[in-house]
């Protein structure tokens, strides 16, 4: 055991911020990377990052009101989601809507980031916002985040077969009387609360990685969905944990006494594993898409 | 179908910027503040304590404006506008903290360089190095004593005439200070070395002219300055302070307030430590003496009656 205590810094288990972050780290790790497996399939990863970014504008607004940042990612990846839904009927119009839509939002994100600045007393908003701060999570947030993970991966088990359908094939699944667009829409709710929940931990810019990073390392490696959805699970969770644990070890690296930034170490962790993944040969037969 | 929609949402784009710069017009016209007309000295003080004091020294013949008056914004995060670049175009004589602590001042100014406009920069007259961890000078009782003689001096320089009526106003100001100085050596003699948790540095010079310990780790107190995220040991080092109950005052900077310092006022309250609130900027109402004898006397009555002043406005 002696090598263990090298590993982890003293009072890593002791201490509220910690555990605070390992339960909602591991909860949005999950629900991440089962949405993430979808968010690749279908293609959509632009989307993803940009329902992270939108949410900036929400939490933004939601320090100047004075409410907690969640309520205010959530808000704003609600509303732009469904403005793109809306604004793009077809499909090829949708990378060009996302794109309109996150402008729209990031500009009045610059002007609520001014505002705070000149009217409120909150510190280190902006860099919250943008960059996450899961050691200041509040910990009454604990049940509501996991409520969120609950029902995004509620949403996604509930429209399970008529997704994947409409993911592998769109026609097919017209044909076969799945009401594609419903499904689109609440995969788009599931998607908007995975990645602003994210968003809240590593940061509006860096809400993706998660979401991504797993997802796309579990598909090259594995050929059945139920498995793929494990492994991008198991990988986002360690990444979390590791994540953690090196920015709680960081305390002790140069400038001594500081700490590093989570989100570095979550998303350094999460790139060397996909490097990593690139490296070992992939299953012989390919997937069917 | 696809035609309406997309020419509704064009519209509603277009309406959007009409409100807009609705909006925008009247903030855009000129306001006061301009070069004054009565023959008055035109000073900017970058934060109204400065302000304050040039107003004292300067009496009836300077007119004075101060950029960060209040006192629900971070002075760290403070951005400026366009109606102070105003002010600092028509300013004769200019006071600024320095030591990255208002920036955006020197920016202002060399965006409108006036030829003899007076910058005193109050961390590079007092000997104060760039690298100085803790910028809130004004908290140090020697600061205002010193700056009073320069202030007016340099307002000498602008209107000759009335040389010694700034200098008699200037001595006259550090004479007021008396009642603080007093204040300042009363916490000292009664509670010498009383530990004491901050949040933020704001006022950490006053606290060590009183002669109390400050236990707060500086790093955590950096962090919440600079508005990162304080690590979990020091989060936890400063919990313990108040759990424990290892300290005897609660000093709390009402101005720069996150997530985890208002988790810390609660862990304080729900401990019985009294809590202070301190201010970065002069609250409203207050001159400075008024304002740091008020603060000392709640450090003071926190630390004998264990009574609270959360707040001063």
């Amino acid at each position: 055991m002696h090598w263990f205590q090298h590993l982890i810094a003293p009072g890593f288990f002791q201490s509220t911020e910690v555990q605070v972050a390992l339960i909602i780290g591991s909860a949005v790790a999950i629900t991440s990377a089962v949405v993430g497996v979808f968010v690749i399939l279908r293609g959509q990863a632009f989307l993803g990052h940009a329902l992270g970014d939108v949410g900036s504008t929400g939490a933004a607004g939601a320090a100047l009101v004075g409410i907690q940042a969640i309520w205010g990612f959530l808000t704003g990846g609600l509303v732009a989601g469904t403005a793109v839904d809306i604004l793009s009927r077809r499909s090829r119009e949708r990378e060009v809507t996302t794109g309109v839509v996150l402008s729209a939002m990031l500009g009045l994100s610059a002007l609520f980031i001014y505002l705070i600045t000149q009217v409120s007393s909150t510190t280190g908003v902006t860099q919250e916002i943008l960059f996450g701060s899961i050691f200041a999570v509040n910990r009454h947030l604990v049940v509501p985040m996991m409520g969120l993970s609950c029902v995004a991966l509620f949403l996604i088990a509930f429209i399970y077969r008529p997704l994947l359908l409409s993911t592998i094939s769109l026609e097919t699944a017209q044909s076969r009387g799945v009401r594609v667009r419903l499904v689109s829409l609440i995969f788009l709710f599931a998607m908007t609360m995975a990645v602003e929940q994210s968003a809240l931990v590593m940061g509006a810019l860096l809400s993706t990685a998660l979401l991504i990073g797993p997802a796309a390392t579990a598909i090259r490696h594995t050929r059945r969905l139920g498995y793929t959805m494990l492994m991008a699970a198991g990988l986002a969770l360690l990444d979390t944990w590791l994540g953690i644990m090196l920015a709680y070890n960081s305390f002790y690296w140069p400038p001594t006494g500081r700490g590093w930034p989570v989100s570095f170490f979550i998303v350094t962790v999460m790139v060397l594993s996909y490097i990593l993944s690139q490296l070992i040969p992939q299953p012989q037969s390919k997937r069917a898409q | 179908m696809q035609r309406w929609r997309n020419a509704l949402f064009g519209v509603g784009l277009s309406l959007f910027g009409v409100v807009l710069t609705g909006c925008g017009s009247p903030a855009g016209t000129p306001a006061a503040g301009g070069p004054s007309t009565s023959g008055m000295i035109t000073a900017v003080g970058a934060e109204n304590e400065y302000g304050n004091l040039i107003s004292q020294i300067g009496g009836k013949a300077v007119s004075v404006q101060s950029i960060m008056t209040n006192p629900n914004v971070d002075p760290h995060t403070y951005e400026a506008d366009t109606a102070n670049a105003r002010f600092v175009s028509a300013a004769q004589l200019i006071v600024q903290n320095g030591i990255g602590y208002d920036s955006f001042m020197n920016h202002l100014e060399s965006a409108s360089p006036v030829k003899g406009r007076i910058v005193v920069t109050v961390a590079n007259v007092l000997g104060y190095g760039p690298n100085t961890p803790n910028p809130h000078l004004w908290y140090n009782p020697s600061t205002m004593p010193r700056l009073a003689p320069i202030v007016a001096a340099d307002l000498s320089k602008l209107d000759p005439q009335e040389h010694t009526y700034f200098e008699q106003n200037a001595s006259h100001f550090i004479q007021s200070l008396q009642p603080w100085t007093q204040a300042v050596q009363r916490v000292h003699s009664e509670f010498p070395g009383a530990p004491v948790a901050v949040t933020e540095p704001v006022a950490d010079y006053l606290l060590q002219a009183c002669g109390l310990s400050i236990r707060t780790p500086w790093a955590f107190q950096a962090a919440i300055m600079n508005g990162v995220d304080p690590s979990p040991q020091d989060v936890a080092v400063e919990e313990n302070l108040l759990k424990q109950r290892q300290v005897k005052l609660f000093v709390y900077n009402q101005q720069a307030v996150d997530a985890t310092t208002s988790s810390l006022l609660g862990i304080a309250r729900a401990n019985h430590i009294p809590v202070v609130g301190v201010y970065e900027t002069m609250p409203p109402d207050y001159s400075y003496q008024s304002w740091m004898v008020t603060e000392t006397n709640a450090f003071y009555n926190a630390l004998k009656n264990h009574s609270s002043m959360v707040t001063l406005h």
